[in-house]
């Protein structure tokens, strides 16, 4: 094998021999570079490979054959391969990206980069803190050179901020090096360690400072500006090596010294740490320069990671893979974008929707985001996972909370970004991007990818995810480029294929995730076929719906609160691209996804909170016994953000409002039950006597009823007919969380009675309403009106659709109704269920609205030619109307099922004899309501028959009317502000306090990174400033 | 006198260096002088080093006539900070190369030496 | 098979009873409302004069399907509420189909007949019958609050939601109907009706002068002559329910009929002294009164 040393060799001996070369041309001393990388990586990846495969030993290297302190010591043990394969790689990959760059500027710029790697290279292996110095130095000034890249003058200016402030640190790691060395008489870090400096009091000034310049080279929040300067100004490619090389190398450093820092200190790192991360994550909030953003990233994630190493006393064993998983989804993501910012050359986050010029970028830039987000799959996901787990583990919540503050602040801005390159119209087209660009983001793109899978495959065995439907998505998303049809066929078939899988096995063993997957799986098939009306490509929607439908199969298959929360992430990460495809989406998309990640990092504290006490079977929630409250609180709390209760439901309208027609019925009817799900696990855990005297569950009721109030009377004051349906949703969630926070035997029969009814008839509603926008080209309702005359199958469906909503018997809306009634009266919740009514007579209200402007009423002059709604349409929508009526008729099928399953946990209050059920207050018979209404009805459908059968059909126009004949039907048609007198007597209720409550909130947090922002003044001489009283104050405090 | 011994002196002067160094750096605002305050920031350290390898009475260790192989290790002062030393003067003198470098290309780019006038990048 | 048969028969009678006592009562109270306005009024055979003219009109017209299943869904409404209701208490040939369902499925039955009312109406493409159904729509939302809160006391005090349970714990005398034994659920619960029954304050829905009849403005000829039967039937079925919760039922048929004129008339003995209220007034004033007592009609069985 070839030593370590050669990495050394090799690279000062090319940085030299290149010297020779200045005036050939300029590909020779470039391919002697880029061999040479080359070849350093291949030495670290063949010591990789040695630790990895063949249990290696580590070994020590001395140089000039004596022991230390005489001579340098160099470690070449699996940590230190893995990192200078880390460092090689992007090395040889920054190589390749900068190839014009180096083209351009000549001999000495290769020069300098080989000699910056070789320093990284020793940084990393050395075990001398005095040669470490050196080589920081090296590495330092090597940097800077390559800042001069970039010929503007911000470029100088900001390499000379950056030379006086590292001159600083350098000059402050000196005076802690020769103080070490003073106490210790050794500068070999080994011994050290064993001598231990901090016996001595001037010893830990000493390791103090050491630890300092060590620290601020990691770019601490606030005294980074110099290195955001760099970050904006530099070229991307140099700021890749920048935030991804040194600061790994930075790490390892850190890591490497923490031996012989005192147990107290690693309370200082981490709390520089937590600020770092929360304090950069703010202030990236207000960026609107893409590299600027990208810096302010950098420092937040170097910060996380200083985070975890200052909290390592608490990981355990889990330590290495904490760092380590954030470390790589940091050192991947954040060279990936900026590598992609380099091809794109758009300085502002606005002008990235360039990238859809080019997918595969887009791809990259998704899987960037979402490795530095640590959503799943990738490495961070589960790095964060552990660390909450183990944080939880030793009760340190604080901690656990300020983690997920800045993840949150960072996942704004990333998002936000990531929106804008989704959705904002592109303004210029990019030039061609040449293959030695794209090869390295792409190369880095997989390997996150990679990374991810074995990171769980390491994890073990019990964490084990269901990677099946993931590969499909993958697939999809290969063959995008093919017709729409074809992919949504094959999109069918694998949901008809993962039904086929699941259903059976769960019908035999669990019927209420029966119910759900059922929803799941069998209305995505149904609304995947409106898909079939989608002519062309449709690129973007298979990969994203799969994806949600992925997630939502995950969350009912899961075992444990890992999977789950696998699953969680999956299927709101596919819905929000979903909802983020439609027209106008890009706020509504935004919000969705931050309340989603709201919520979702509570779910994490609460399965956090209960591994501590039972571990991670989903099944043991149960069993909890400490902090219950606070846990069902959180999961209760995380899995309304997902129904959209009242207070975090402002994200729901525009988002379901503006999807597509297709999309609105998938995220509405289907995508909410997952978080009704999730309720319903977490109450089912609480048990019936905890329930009985939950507050908790007391609270949550009145939300539910007054969330179903005000989302049924704001669905009645609205315009837009896709927005009325949004609304209802929230008031239909309402009703739903209402009966589940009842936690009885009748509520909860009642609670699934309208889980299915929304599921069917909002799904019945929304392909209809979607199906006839896409015919008239307006949601407004009072463009519309008469259709009925041009579509009367939408208009037959949207009639069962509201009568099954509102209630009206004989249909199964009002099976919900009668439970409830029962419900609330054993219950005792008479009030909530009194205001729960109420909301359910309003929504007559808007049903009406919703069927009298669009179908009847007058038919508007540009309408007379519409078609019916396509029949692809038709076919979801009359097999849900089938399946409303046969549950209509047979309720017993499913509900007595449901009943016999619940019974056990609440205690039995409903019996069943034949199709009548019977509680203790009274009964009712679905069944005979539906005979008896249907016979009453076809007799006096054939009296008028018989004594009206002439009837004569006139035109539009012949009514009443004063004996005047209105022409134009805008003005005979009443649709606009049709409930004003109603408006003027309860509008009140719906006015948007709640939005402004969040909009204050998000406007506080960035005012309050604008103020914060200031202290980066510009000046280097202030940053210099700041260095000085970092430190000063740093020592106060820990002294 | 008599108690002030070399390496207190040298310690002393060394500090008082750094300090001067510092002080320039974060109150002049011409680039110059702040190159030349790092550089006297660095030249304290370096002296600071210097006086922490003494050792009372004892020579430099460089091995010649005045100082046998044999005897050294109770002759000459400690030898690891001397070299140390030397190694971080070349760096400094590398460092404060590199900023005077900048220095010019700043001032040919903006006709400028003053440190406030470099601030375009900032928030 | 024959017990189904007879069964129908039965309450084919019991239809036939309610429908005339209904139109009878009908005239009655407009007759009643016109001596007020010092008018002389109608003669009592007229309802029945109207329908017979409204059946046999030769000429009609239709605005489409719906408007021809509008006047379908109303009876069928009201016709439901009377087959699902126990007429007569402890009489089997007058109990109807009650068996299918209890007091909530009147309650929501009641819906059936509004709705394809309202859609019927607005297939006529009039804008009146549009402003007249929205007022409608609207006012009747908070005219249920008090009633549901009265149905929860009451619901409460016997333990059960059957209305034949219902009647029966009412049985024995005056001092067991509910108007004595539970006074503030049968307050909120006659608060309501005046909304239910839309007489003056509360009739802007119709408001004559305003948008001439409401909803049915397109109505004529054998359409409008079902709204007429529903109509009458509609007060008598509404004013039995209130009769069978609160007044202790009727066992037999002059018991029926003469509770049942009582609870009608109450609302129009209201509707002749009242002026019009505008329809934010009208929405709010449930909100107000009717709605406290029954919150204590409520906390009383708590």
């Amino acid at each position: 094998m070839v030593g370590p040393l050669y990495i050394i060799a090799i690279a000062l001996g090319t940085a030299f021999s290149l010297g020779f070369f200045k005036k050939a041309n300029r590909n020779i001393p470039y391919a002697i570079m880029f061999l040479a990388i080359a070849f350093m990586t291949f030495i670290s990846g063949q010591w990789l490979y040695a630790f990895l495969a063949n249990q290696q030993e580590a070994i020590q290297i001395f140089t000039a054959g004596f022991q230390p302190p005489f001579s340098i010591s160099l470690q070449m043990g699996l940590h230190e391969a893995v990192f200078v394969s880390m460092i090689n790689g992007i090395g040889l990959l920054s190589a390749l990206y900068l190839y014009e760059q180096f083209r351009d500027k000549g001999v000495q710029m290769m020069m300098v980069f080989i000699l910056l790697f070789m320093g990284l290279n020793v940084i990393i292996m050395t075990r001398d803190i005095f040669n470490l110095f050196v080589f920081l130095e090296i590495s330092t000034i090597a940097i800077i050179g390559l800042i001069l890249l970039e010929k503007k003058e911000q470029a100088m200016s900001s390499g000379f901020k950056y030379l006086i402030a590292s001159g600083i640190i350098s000059g402050i790691l000196l005076i802690g090096i020769i103080a070490i060395y003073y106490y210790n008489g050794t500068l070999f870090i080994n011994d050290i360690i064993s001598s231990n400096p901090l016996l001595l009091k001037g010893g830990s000034v000493a390791v103090f400072l050491t630890l300092m310049a060590i620290v601020l080279e990691l770019k601490p929040f606030p005294v980074n500006g110099w290195a955001l300067d760099v970050y904006e100004s530099a070229h991307p490619g140099v700021g890749a090596i920048l935030s991804a090389a040194t600061g790994t190398a930075m790490l390892f450093v850190l890591y490497k010294i923490t031996p012989f820092i005192a147990d107290p200190w690693f309370n200082m790192i981490a709390t520089i740490g937590i600020i770092t991360f929360i304090g950069s994550n703010l202030l990236g909030i207000q960026q609107e320069n893409a590299q600027r953003l990208l810096g302010y990233s950098s420092v937040g994630q170097l910060g996380l990671i200083m985070l975890v190493i200052g909290l390592s006393p608490y990981l355990g064993d889990n330590y290495l893979f904490i760092g380590f998983t954030l470390l790589i989804s940091h050192f991947l993501a954040k060279a990936g974008l900026f590598w992609i910012a380099g091809i794109i050359k758009q300085k502002k986050i606005k002008n990235w929707s360039v990238l859809r010029k080019t997918p595969l970028l887009m791809v990259l830039f998704g899987i960037f985001i979402l490795t530095l987000l640590g959503f799943p799959p990738f490495p961070s996901f589960f790095g964060k996972w552990e660390l909450v787990m183990e944080l939880s583990n030793n009760h340190q919540l604080a901690w656990i909370i300020a983690i997920l503050a800045g993840s949150f602040l960072e996942a704004v801005y990333l998002f936000r970004w990531f929106g804008y390159a989704l959705k904002k119209e592109i303004k210029e087209t990019t030039s061609k991007i040449q293959f030695s660009k794209i090869l390295p983001p792409f190369l880095f793109g997989i390997t996150s990818l990679v990374a991810g899978y074995y990171t769980n495959i390491f994890q073990g065995d019990a964490y084990t995810i269901n990677y099946l439907p993931l590969a499909l998505v993958l697939i999809i998303t290969l063959i995008d480029f093919i017709s729409a049809k074809i992919k949504n066929s094959l999109a069918i078939l694998a949901m008809a294929y993962y039904g086929f899988l699941t259903l059976p096995g769960l019908y035999e063993n669990d019927f209420i995730r029966f119910i759900f997957m059922a929803i799941f799986i069998g209305g995505g098939i149904l609304t995947l076929i409106a898909g079939y009306a989608y002519q062309g490509k449709r690129k973007g929607f298979y990969p994203a719906a799969l994806l949600m439908f992925a997630g939502l199969g995950g969350i009912i298959e899961a075992q444990t609160t890992l999977q789950f929360f696998f699953a969680w992430e999956i299927m709101t990460f596919g819905s929000y691209l979903l909802i983020i495809r439609g027209k106008h989406s890009i706020k509504h998309g935004f919000s969705y996804i931050l309340f989603s990640l709201g919520g979702a990092y509570l779910l994490l504290m609460a399965f956090g909170l209960m591994n501590a006490q039972v571990g991670m079977q989903i099944s043991a929630l149960s069993d909890i016994n400490t902090h219950l409250n606070l846990i069902f609180s959180l999961l209760a709390i995380g899995f309304m953000t997902k129904m959209a209760s009242l207070g975090l439901h402002i994200w729901l309208p525009g988002a379901h409002a503006e999807a597509e027609s297709d999309v609105s019925p998938m995220v509405s009817a289907i995508l909410l039950k997952a978080g009704v799900f999730g309720l319903l696990i977490t109450i089912l855990a609480m048990g019936a006597e905890y329930a009985q005297h939950s507050t908790l569950l007391y609270i949550l009721g009145w939300i539910g009823a007054l969330t179903a109030l005000v989302g049924n009377l704001a669905a009645s004051f609205q315009e837009d007919a896709k927005r009325l349906l949004a609304y209802s949703s929230i008031g239909q969630l309402g009703y739903i969380l209402f009966a589940y926070a009842m936690a009885t035997h009748l509520g909860w029969v009642g609670g699934f009675v309208y889980v299915i009814n929304h599921f069917a008839f909002k799904a019945v509603l929304f392909l209809t309403i979607g199906a006839v926008v896409l015919r008239v080209g307006t949601h407004k309702m009072y463009e519309m009106g008469g259709l009925i005359k041009r579509m009367p199958l939408a208009f037959i469906a949207v009639l069962i659709g509201i009568i099954t909503l509102s209630g009206v018997p004989p249909l199964s809306g009002f099976a919900g109704k009668w439970f409830f009634y029962h419900a609330l009266i054993s219950k005792g919740w008479y009030f909530q269920g009194a205001v729960v009514l109420f909301a359910g007579i309003i929504a007559f209200l808007y049903c009406f609205r919703l069927i009298q402007s669009i179908f009847l009423g007058q038919l508007k002059d540009n309408h007379r030619k519409v078609k019916e709604i396509s029949i692809w349409f038709i076919i979801p929508i009359y097999t849900l109307i089938i399946g409303i009526m046969i549950f209509s008729a047979r309720p017993h099928w499913i509900l007595q099922p449901i009943s016999e399953y619940i019974a056990p946990y609440f205690g039995r209050e409903l019996t069943w004899n034949g199709s009548t059920a019977i509680a203790e207050m009274g009964y009712w018979n679905g069944e005979w309501i539906m005979y008896i209404i249907g016979v009453m009805f076809v007799l006096i459908l054939g009296w008028l028959l018989y004594t009206n059968a002439k009837a004569q059909k006139v035109k539009q126009f012949n009514i009443v009317y004063s004996g005047e004949r209105p022409f134009t039907p805008e003005t005979t048609h009443i649709a606009h502000n049709m409930y004003a007198g109603y408006s003027k007597a309860l509008g009140f209720i719906v006015e948007p306090y709640i939005t402004k409550l969040w909009n204050n909130m998000s406007d506080a947090i960035v005012q309050l990174g604008g103020l914060t922002k200031r202290i980066y003044n510009g000046n280097g001489q202030t940053y210099a400033f700041y260095i000085i009283a970092y430190i000063v104050i740093t020592f106060f405090l820990v002294f | 006198m008599e108690n002030l011994s070399l390496e207190i002196v040298t310690l002393i002067t060394g500090i008082a260096l750094l300090l001067i160094g510092i002080w320039g750096l974060l109150t002049q605002k011409n680039l110059i002088k702040m190159v030349i305050g790092f550089a006297l920031f660095d030249t304290g350290i370096h002296i600071i080093m210097v006086s922490i390898g003494y050792v009372k009475n004892r020579t430099a260790p460089i091995l010649d006539q005045a100082v046998k192989t044999n005897q050294a290790a109770e002759k000459i002062v400690d030898p690891v900070p001397q070299a140390l030393v030397l190694t971080a003067i070349v760096i400094g003198l590398g460092i404060t190369a590199l900023m005077l470098a900048f220095v010019l290309k700043m001032y040919q780019k903006k006709k400028s030496l003053e440190i406030n006038n470099f601030n375009d990048l900032k928030w | 098979m024959n017990d189904i048969i007879v069964k129908l028969l039965w309450t084919l009678l019991g239809l036939f009873i309610v429908l005339n006592w209904g139109l009878l009562m009908g005239a009655t109270m407009r007759k009643i409302v016109a001596r007020v306005a010092h008018r002389y009024g109608i003669p009592f055979y007229q309802p029945w004069l109207d329908l017979i003219k409204l059946y046999s009109n030769r000429s009609s017209i239709s605005h489409g399907v719906m408007f021809y299943l509008g006047p379908v869904f109303r009876l069928g409404g009201g016709l439901g509420i009377f087959l699902f209701l126990p007429l007569i208490y402890g009489s089997e040939h007058f109990s109807n189909f009650s068996w299918a369902g209890d007091l909530i499925l009147i309650l929501y039955f009641q819906f059936f007949g509004m709705l394809g009312m309202a859609l019927g109406a607005s297939d006529g493409g009039h804008p009146n019958s549009v402003i007249g159904i929205t007022r409608g729509l609207g006012q009747f939302t908070t005219v249920e609050v008090p009633l549901t809160l009265a149905v929860i006391s009451i619901a409460l005090q016997y333990n059960t939601l059957s209305i034949s349970e219902i009647v029966a714990a009412q049985q024995g005398g005056f001092q067991n109907w509910t108007l004595v034994t539970n006074p503030l659920a049968t307050a909120a619960a006659m608060l309501s009706l005046l909304g239910l029954f839309r007489e003056a304050p509360f009739n802007l829905v119709k408001a004559p002068n305003e948008v001439p009849i409401g909803p049915p403005t397109e109505y004529h000829s054998a359409f409008l002559g079902i709204l007429r039967t529903n109509g009458a039937l509609l007060h008598v079925v509404e004013a039995a329910l209130f009769m069978n919760l609160f007044f202790g039922g009727a066992t037999h048929w002059v018991e029926f009929i003469v509770k049942t004129f009582l609870v009608y008339f109450w609302s129009v003995f209201v509707g002749v002294v009242s002026p019009r209220f505008r329809i934010e007034q009208s929405v709010t004033w449930f909100l107000k009164i009717p709605l406290a007592i029954g919150i204590l009609a409520v906390i009383l069985y708590i």
